[in-house]
């Protein structure tokens, strides 16, 4: 027996609603948060991701609403990302009821929050979240919501997390998300040669056999994916019961 | 009947507390001694290392009022709030509450299989013994872990759950229950489990 394989439904929410893009572009509104985790907690979702597109101070409020909205419906892991600076940040959401915070551009800016966050609220509950667009053998990290290159190789940048106390890696690729054409597998597999704490893989999920790819070849620990589950083009219930299939534990 | 969720000023209470309301209980928040008295049963969710814990409980003067309520009132202890049952752990130097004999210890990776540590994430909970706590629920059924340590034994064992060895995901000694796995976030199985505490006759 080892752990399931996480199914990770992801909710790209602005202003207070679901949105999704392609190639980190072109945002269609997509519904009520808590509509949706409720119905992916129904499906089967082993944990629910709400990140925050261009969450910005003004628009705080709104989302510490939605959180609260989610976390007393939902009772499952629920992460939290999007335009958290500091530690009055993880502190406010954690309050509202996310278990987890996913931390992305402020990390690279300042990676003493992920050490500071880390210390006062245990690794599990940090996650560090990482943009990464592949540049021939390397993958190079890219910050504010991709918009901005940085010096950062993925990898690295993803082990040194590890040591900083991340306690999970969510890795989006850039070149893969949104274009259904399957995840990044040599990405996940470094990674996952390279680290010892989970990952989670994002961004190209088309296919039901992508999903299995990921893990299989991936290695990855979980599958986190928005437009497949929420247009409803492929049930979590078919993703797990393809892992299975493939002798992976799930949890059904 | 009200129910007690303990908070000691270093865990996230809230999910424990929302999920209890959203069975329709009544929760009040326990975060000084005099907050005991009015309550009929007893959560404790742990969170963060069990010094820490042991060391809050003491800041805030709540051991000993946690100690006659242990005695005397349905309880039940999530995460750490299992682990401090116990005589000691190889977490800190503080000693445990002593409640259930023996101590509590790393996970051991025993055969080699390249564990990543903490446990975190959805494992099977195989049930040794019947259990009121367990009614309605079947056996091997998944529930969420997040942890480091673990209790490898004890006499008081309900469910148990492979992760590197063999681990006391559940116990229950008379009045009081206790999980390593957390109830509050294992989705419908989990408020299943948290609705047969709430409704438990002892």
């Amino acid at each position: 027996m080892s752990l399931a394989v996480r199914i990770i439904p992801c909710l790209d929410v602005r202003g207070g609603r679901v949105v999704k893009g392609i190639n980190f572009k072109d945002i269609v509104d997509a519904g009520d948060p808590a509509e949706a985790a409720k119905r992916y907690d129904a499906e089967g979702a082993d944990e629910i991701c709400m990140l925050d597109i261009d969450a910005s101070f003004e628009e705080r409020s709104t989302t510490i609403e939605t959180v609260k909205s989610i976390a007393s419906q939902v009772f499952i892991p629920f992460t939290v990302g999007g335009g958290i600076k500091s530690l009055k940040d993880i502190d406010m959401l954690l309050k509202s009821g996310a278990d987890k915070v996913s931390i992305n551009t402020s990390a690279i800016l300042n990676p003493d929050l992920i050490v500071e966050a880390s210390k006062e609220y245990g690794a599990q509950c940090i996650v560090l979240a990482i943009d990464a667009k592949q540049d021939g053998k390397i993958w190079n990290v890219y910050s504010h919501g991709g918009k901005n290159k940085t010096d950062l190789n993925a990898v690295e940048w993803a082990k040194k997390g590890q040591d900083l106390g991340a306690g999970e890696i969510l890795m989006t690729s850039m070149d893969k998300d949104g274009t259904k054409s399957g995840f990044d597998n040599d990405l996940y597999a470094q990674l996952s040669k390279n680290l010892s704490i989970p990952v989670i893989a994002s961004g190209g999920a088309g296919e039901l056999y992508h999903l299995v790819d990921a893990v299989k070849l991936g290695k990855a620990d979980a599958l986190l994916a928005a437009s497949i589950f929420h247009y409803e083009e492929i049930s979590i219930k078919k993703v797990k019961q393809a892992l299975q299939r493939e002798g992976f534990e799930v949890r059904f | 009947m009200r129910l007690g969720v303990i908070d000691y000023g270093a865990s996230n209470i809230h999910s424990v507390a929302r999920a209890l309301q959203s069975l329709g209980s009544k929760v009040s928040i326990v975060d000084t001694p005099d907050k005991f008295k009015s309550i009929d049963k007893l959560v404790f969710p742990g969170q963060g290392s069990m010094g820490s814990c042991v060391k809050k409980l003491k800041e805030t003067e709540m051991i000993t009022p946690l100690l006659d309520a242990i005695k005397s009132k349905p309880f039940l202890g999530i995460c750490l709030g299992l682990q401090i049952l116990f005589n000691s752990s190889e977490e800190s130097k503080e000693k445990g509450l002593g409640v259930i004999n023996g101590s509590i210890t790393k996970i051991k990776d025993i055969n080699n299989e390249n564990l990543k540590i903490p446990h975190m994430g959805w494992n099977n909970v195989k049930i040794e013994k019947k259990h009121q706590l367990f009614s309605g629920i079947e056996d091997k059924q998944f529930f969420y872990f997040v942890h480091s340590f673990v209790a490898s034994s004890t006499e008081t064992s309900i469910t148990t759950t492979h992760y590197g060895e063999e681990f006391v995901s559940s116990l229950s000694n008379e009045n009081i229950f206790a999980t390593q796995f957390h109830p509050e976030k294992s989705g419908e199985i989990g408020l299943k489990f948290l609705e047969n505490f709430i409704n438990w006759k002892i």
